[in-house]
């Protein structure tokens, strides 16, 4: 009953002073969205990776042979990277290796990309573009979807094509309203021919894609390669995970062949799956989690030292209270729950508008990426214990100064 | 303590008994003897004026029946039990059972209706809600207030609130009744409106000790205890008559 009363007093204090409130519970606010914001953003962007950006960076099913790791998981030696730094670079003679060790791939794709200036139609210009050379059937494998005009053709390779398929920002940007199948673009000095667009992916991890502008290998060879016979990555795509696995043992094998390197020797080459960069994710999400704690802490520290200060003021207003409530019958313990019940509201009303704001970034960052917000119900589950918590642990002080009060001293007072 | 007296406890029931009640307050290096050994007995149904000058410990006498506060020395033995050694639990529950306290300043919640004033050692009692309601609606009414439940004390006259505070004491069905100069806050016309609830509920059975500076108002009771220098001066039981025929 007095639990009510606690919860009911707290509950009047809260809307009879807004501000104040709001000012008590920052702390336990501040914590609380924290938390929530970051398990939401987490969670939606542990979903995304999961189900879209591995799957969409590098296909599903899919390896790729590079030169040497591009994700850093933090966990190689300084040494191994040094090693990593010797690999030799990929050529055209590598391709032909995997393609004669997997000739059952479902798609093979190979290219390599720089960034670059400008790209400009009559005066319209797009700056900060990325320029891929790539074999034909590069955008299927990447899960790209050209959805006018066509992608590169074999034809276009082996004739040295000036043709380019473009990416829906740089489309935006150079044709707004206008076609742009056959119109010139100029790429540097050099003048290609638009013959198709592909789908936009939008967000965070859209500018990748959506800026980028695709040109036969040989053509991007000739005209902005550093190196001509460099080739940056080598794409293997197979029918199902069992397959993959095993084409990619067959593609590290035959590598390994060609390259002389004996059973001691490391690979002087380094193959990416998408389960690799999972894997990074999963240590990402870790640090991260990790993380949250200390911050978290510090600031329910905080708010709970202040909620420790306001009890103790509204203990030190209510002297006369408690003697009455002691007077008619009132125990030590009832005093104490009722103060408990005090500050346990006043924490859950702080960790719920917490939640809400948290749950408002979750939701802000789903506007504005591809992310999905996700909030697991174990994440309000925590911060509503963790409001518990840390109403009960301010309240402990206070409130034990309540209950202690001798009933005719208290009644005496003020 | 004499024979006679306990012949009378036989025949009618003592609720209160004290022997050489003392309180002590040490005032730097004075000793203030608020009660300088108290002895008294109180049969059920008694209606007792308490009379003494200011500062002769009427209020101290008061407070340690009441179980509000613990004697320095003496003995207090409340319906059998003697009160001394009891843990704080178990005097918060005879406050809560047995005691109803009337005070001179109400002592009422302010931000409670009356209702819920009046509720409140019912809370303590741990009577669930639908059955409080009823009982403090029925002591509200006792006290006619049944129309004010959701008044709370700054909407309510000074003789309005003492009602409520008298309901509250009234709630839990106490043995005994005090009241430390209830009508010392009211004026004459409300004192005697006040007083007027204190002779109904005597006489519906109620037992009741109230400390009063008023002579017209001592009248009414059974027997006028005086106090002076936290000593008993003289009781003066008028109505013996009456209660030896009880
Ligand atoms: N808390 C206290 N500290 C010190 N002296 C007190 C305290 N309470 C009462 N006294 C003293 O005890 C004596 C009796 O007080 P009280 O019982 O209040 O008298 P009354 O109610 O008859 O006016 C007075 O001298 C008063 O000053
Ligand atoms: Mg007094």
């Amino acid at each position: 009953m007095f639990v009510l009363e606690g919860i009911w007093i707290a509950l009047q204090q809260v809307w009879a002073h807004k501000l104040k409130s709001a000012f008590t519970l920052i702390g336990v606010i501040i914590g609380i969205t924290f938390l929530i914001a970051v398990i939401t953003v987490v969670e939606g962007m542990n979903r995304y990776v999961q189900e879209d950006f591995a799957g969409s960076l590098f296909g599903v099913n899919t390896f790729t042979v590079v030169r040497r790791s591009r994700i850093s998981t933090g966990a190689e030696t300084q040494e191994r990277r040094r090693e990593q730094a010797r690999n030799p670079d990929l050529t055209l003679h590598d391709v032909q290796v995997v393609r004669s060790a997997v000739p059952d791939a479902w798609r093979l794709a190979y290219s390599s990309d720089r960034g670059f200036d400008e790209v400009s139609y009559k005066d319209r210009r797009r700056r900060n573009i990325r320029l891929i050379g790539a074999s034909e059937g590069y955008e299927a494998l990447q899960g790209w979807e050209v959805t006018r005009g066509r992608g590169l053709t074999p034809l276009d390779e082996r004739r040295g094509l000036k043709v380019a398929v473009i990416g829906a920002e740089i489309e935006e940007k150079l044709f707004p309203g206008l076609d742009p199948i056959g119109k010139e673009i100029r790429i540097g000095s050099q003048r290609f021919e638009v013959v198709g667009v592909w789908d936009k992916q939008g967000g965070l991890f859209g500018n990748i894609r959506d800026a980028s502008i695709l040109l036969p290998f040989s053509v991007y060879r000739q005209t902005f390669a550093r190196d001509p016979s460099d080739v940056d990555q080598i794409s293997v795509k197979m029918r199902s995970l069992e397959e993959m696995e095993a084409a990619q043992l067959a593609v590290e094998g035959a590598l390994r062949a060609d390259r002389g390197l004996r059973p001691g020797d490391e690979n002087s080459f380094w193959i990416e799956t998408s389960s690799e960069l999972l894997d990074t994710w999963d240590k990402i999400v870790r640090v991260l989690f990790a993380a949250i704690p200390g911050l978290v802490s510090i600031s329910l520290v905080v708010g709970g030292i202040v909620i420790m200060n306001i009890m103790l003021l509204s203990v030190a207003g209510r002297v006369r209270e408690i003697g009455i409530r002691k007077a008619v019958g009132a125990r030590r313990r009832d005093i104490l729950i009722q103060f408990l019940a005090e500050s346990s509201t006043l924490s859950i009303v702080g960790a719920s508008i917490g939640i809400l704001l948290g749950i408002g970034i979750g939701k802000g960052v789903e506007a504005f990426t591809p992310m999905p917000a996700s909030v697991p119900p174990w994440g309000i589950a925590l911060a509503l214990t963790l409001g518990v918590l840390v109403g009960v642990g301010s309240g402990l002080y206070p409130a034990y100064r309540a209950a202690k009060q001798d009933p005719i001293v208290a009644l005496r007072s003020e | 303590m004499n024979g006679e007296q306990r012949m009378q406890t036989n025949a009618n029931e003592v609720i209160i008994e004290t022997h050489g009640l003392t309180k002590l307050y040490q005032m730097g290096s004075e000793t203030i003897h608020a009660l300088a050994g108290v002895d008294m007995q109180i049969r059920r149904n008694e209606y007792i004026a308490i009379m003494g000058p200011s500062g002769s410990g009427k209020s101290t006498l008061m407070n340690l029946i009441g179980c509000l506060d613990t004697p320095t020395d003496g003995e207090y033995i409340l319906n059998g039990t003697p009160v001394q050694g009891l843990d704080d639990d178990e005097l918060a529950r005879i406050r809560n059972r047995e005691i109803g306290f009337v005070f001179q300043t109400f002592n009422l919640l302010p931000r409670a209706s009356a209702l819920h004033n009046v509720e409140l050692p019912l809370i303590y009692a741990g009577i669930p809600a639908k059955e409080r309601q009823e009982k403090a609606r029925n002591a509200l009414a006792t006290v006619d207030l049944a129309d004010r439940t959701h008044h709370k004390p700054n909407e309510l006259s000074g003789g309005q609130r003492q009602r409520v505070a008298i309901a509250r004491a009234l709630v839990n069905d106490p043995s005994i009744l005090l009241a430390d100069e209830p009508t010392g806050n009211l004026d004459s016309k409300t004192s005697e409106e006040i007083m007027k609830v204190f002779e109904e509920l005597h006489a519906s059975g109620q037992t009741i000790i109230m400390v009063t500076h008023e002579h017209d108002i001592s009248e009414r009771a059974q027997r006028v205890v005086t106090l002076r220098d936290g000593l008993i001066e003289s009781h003066d039981a008028k109505a013996d008559g009456l209660m030896a025929g009880v």
